[in-house]
């Protein structure tokens, strides 16, 4: 019996956008089959899930998002693995061998420091983006939901989130801004701090001046003008912010009024010049204006940046702004890379020390050892009870006698795992309990760092299990 | 060596290590460093405080000494350091305000042996002055830390220039701002009742309100300066730079008079040792 873990995957790297679209598993998640049954929706086919575990494959939690398509299966040694592919291929109504030029596929430690690197965002077309280690927790949840996870996925992808999270705070891989719109919302930080206060206006409805104005909300800002030269998309628009649609001809009366000022128009000249701004400044006494241009034509005089007090930035210097970042996160991730690969490793130890035989063995020896030790301290009571050294003999004898009980008393407990490991599906979590249970691996550790470690498994199960309790009732209802 | 040299030298000592690791840790973006900074800055502060109420409690208000003032105002501005730490985040005024608090820490000592404040120049009247003036003096110090740091920010903001590490760690430019504001609205107030008891105790002490003396004058123009900038702060809504400006010519015109007359210039305000002073009183003192 010879157990791997693998990942098989394709990303925006090895596959183009049509093949991502056509191989992805969204539909397919784990949980996603058990909510369509709940639900009134037709149930689908069974050969289109990949899930019912079962034959080669263990444990399985499936990843599927716009720019990749990851499943972290454990299973018997190739089988697994080829198993995954045909029913990937299954699924989509393909070939394996219309897949296969595009995937690739990782073992065991490869397996673990790839997964680590999605999770911290190394692996990602934009360095260092959030999203994905969200799109990664829920993958993991659903795959929890449907019970296809247990103790090596479990603790991996555990192990992963905290991958992330150390990843974060100790790199600044995620820091800085690397899109347009968000570069625009942090120089907006930069210069008014808390956003809560600040009211912006959108001049122009362009695709990026909505992305800038999402941006904004999310860091707090409420109050968002749309003026537009059409008024009913200018209505659209500050529908989707809870904002206000103003007509195009009062922008001026209403300009002294925000603070942030995104312009996009397809206005071939100037829409703002620096004597309008001037106007409002007055108006709004002296209080500082932030302006983003990210029409071409520019739609505000460069001018403008000369006033005290308002600050301009046009796509080309926003552009710059991300490239720096780029340059900057790509530094950091080297830093990242070198947690990863120290994570890893960490687990790969883990992961080797799951099969029996080795549990066994140290089983006996933690145990041989504690009874040594004591009958060390007997023996010297013994010699000044006797008044002499124990004889060899009877030294003899007594390590005899110890090292039979330990053998005695371990007996059951080594039977009854090595039963269960017989069973294919209980094996890991035995060995695994038997482990944590006679503390066999937390020789090195501390064990602060041990129980807190314990401890967020625990609180994430809870979490898994409240919402798998959650499910069930609404099943109910 | 008494106990008191030897707190002293604790308080700078912790002063100046504090510093150093501030400085170590904003330049390698350490936070624990940062954190460990705060501590030793602020272990000096509580021995730097109970140095002070040991000695206001210990003699009489008309005997503390010269270089018990210029301790006080040390710790004004290490004190309000910590108050905008805590308040606005503002860590990096730790920049400029540590050194200011250390040098005049150390300068206090070269009057340790100076010469008593004059009895007629106590009493908790003059109390007030100087606390009030000090206060005054220690916001306007921050001001022109905060003024400084705002001037860099903004200029490498509107040039669009690339942003080191430690710019980036830095507060909005708001904040900074709001530095420069508070201290306009407090301070200004705080100076006005600085002078207005000066003129009381002046008419008092001298018999007039106007002895002509030239820390008089020059704090006559500070005020005035001063009013200017609380007026277009308050009434007209100066935002950033413009204040930002003042402030820093403010303190340096405040702090260079104080420096500069106070040391080398014949004056009732001077700290230099002056024997004939008590019999000089009540008379209003000539200027030579």
């Amino acid at each position: 019996m010879n157990k791997s873990l693998y990942l098989v995957g394709l990303n925006h790297t090895t596959a183009g956008v049509e093949v991502r679209e056509t191989f992805g598993l969204a539909d397919c998640l784990p949980g996603r089959i058990i909510e369509s049954e709940s639900g009134a929706q037709s149930v689908q086919g069974e050969e289109q899930q990949i899930i019912p575990l079962g034959g080669p494959i263990d444990e399985l939690a499936i990843l599927s998002t716009c720019n990749r398509v990851e499943i972290a299966a454990v299973g018997e040694q190739d089988a697994c693995r080829d198993a995954v592919l045909a029913r990937w291929a299954a699924a989509r109504n393909a070939d394996v061998e219309e897949l296969k030029p595009y995937v690739y596929i990782h073992e065991d430690l490869d397996a673990v420091r790839h997964l680590f690197r999605v999770a911290c965002a190394l692996d990602s077309m934009v360095l260092g983006e959030p999203q994905i280690l969200g799109q990664l927790k829920d993958a993991y949840r659903m795959a929890v939901k449907a019970g296809t996870t247990k103790v090596i996925l479990n603790r991996l992808y555990h192990k992963a989130f905290s991958v992330a999270k150390r990843v974060r705070t100790e790199t600044a891989v995620g820091s800085a801004a690397v899109s347009i719109s968000y570069a625009a919302v942090e120089l907006a930080k930069r210069i008014f701090g808390e956003m809560s206060k600040q009211k912006a206006m959108l001049i122009g409805a362009g695709e990026m001046a909505e992305l800038a104005a999402q941006h904004l909300v999310t860091s707090g800002i409420k109050d968002i003008y749309v003026a537009n030269r059409t008024f009913e998309r200018a209505r659209e628009l500050a529908a989707q912010f809870e904002g206000q649609a103003i007509p195009f001809e009062t922008l001026f009366d209403r300009l002294h009024e925000v603070d942030i000022v995104i312009s996009s128009t397809g206005s071939p000249s100037a829409v703002i010049r620096a004597k309008d701004v001037k106007a409002v400044l007055k108006k709004r006494r002296n209080r500082p204006m932030f302006f983003i241009d990210i029409a071409v034509p520019r739609d505000i005089d460069p001018d403008v940046n000369t006033l005290d007090s308002v600050f301009l930035y046009d796509i080309d210097d926003l552009k710059e702004v991300v490239e720096e970042n780029i340059a900057q996160r790509r530094e950091e991730a080297a830093k990242a890379t070198a947690i990863v690969y120290d994570e890893a490793d960490a687990f790969g130890q883990w992961l080797k020390s799951l099969e029996l035989q080795p549990t066994i063995v140290e089983l006996l020896e933690r145990n041989q050892g504690i009874a040594h030790k004591e009958l060390a301290k007997t023996e010297k009571r013994l010699a000044q009870i006797l008044g002499r050294d124990v004889a060899p003999e009877m030294h003899e004898a007594l390590e005899i006698l110890v090292d039979s009980v330990v053998k005695k008393v371990l007996h059951e407990p080594i039977i009854f795992l090595k039963r269960r490991s017989a069973e294919e599906e209980s094996a890991r979590r035995y060995i695994d309990t038997t482990r944590r249970m006679f503390n066999l691996d937390d020789e090195d550790i501390p064990d602060d760092a041990h129980a807190d470690r314990r401890r967020k498994d625990i609180r994430d199960d809870v979490d898994a299990r409240e919402n798998d309790l959650g499910a069930t009732s609404n099943n109910g209802a | 060596m008494t106990l008191f040299d030897l707190v002293y030298f604790a308080i700078l000592l912790l002063y100046v290590l504090g510093t150093i690791f501030f400085l170590a840790g904003a330049f390698s973006r350490q936070v624990a460093l940062k954190r460990l900074a705060g501590y030793l800055a602020a272990g000096g502060l509580l021995l730097h405080t109970l140095i002070l109420i040991h000695f206001l409690a210990a003699t009489e208000i008309s005997t503390l000494t010269v270089s018990y003032y210029i301790k006080l105002f040390s710790w004004c501005l290490v004190a309000l350091f910590f108050i905008l730490w805590w308040r606005l985040k503002l860590e990096f005024l730790a920049l400029i305000a540590s050194p200011i608090a250390i040098l005049l820490f150390i300068f206090s000592f070269t009057h340790q042996t100076a010469a008593k404040m004059p009895p007629d120049l106590a009493g908790p009247f003059f109390g007030l002055h100087i606390g009030s003036l000090f206060g005054s003096m220690a916001l306007l110090a921050m001001a022109f830390a905060a003024g400084l740091i705002f001037i860099r920010l903004e200029k490498k903001i509107k040039a669009k220039a690339k942003l080191s590490d430690m710019d980036r760690d830095m507060p909005a430019l708001s904040t900074f701002d709001r530095v420069n504001y508070w201290a306009v609205l407090i301070g200004f107030p705080l100076y006005t009742v600085g002078m207005l008891t000066g003129f009381v105790f002046a008419k008092f002490a001298w018999g007039s309100v106007l002895t002509g003396d030239p820390k008089e004058i020059v704090s006559i123009i500070v005020w005035l300066l001063f009013a200017l900038l609380f007026h277009n702060r308050l009434a007209r809504g100066w935002w950033g730079r413009r204040p930002a400006v003042w402030a820093i010519g403010l303190f340096s015109l405040a702090i260079g008079s104080m420096i500069i007359i106070n040391f080398f210039m014949p004056t009732h305000h001077s700290f230099q040792n002056r024997p004939g002073i008590e019999q000089s009183v009540p008379t209003p003192p000539t200027n030579k």
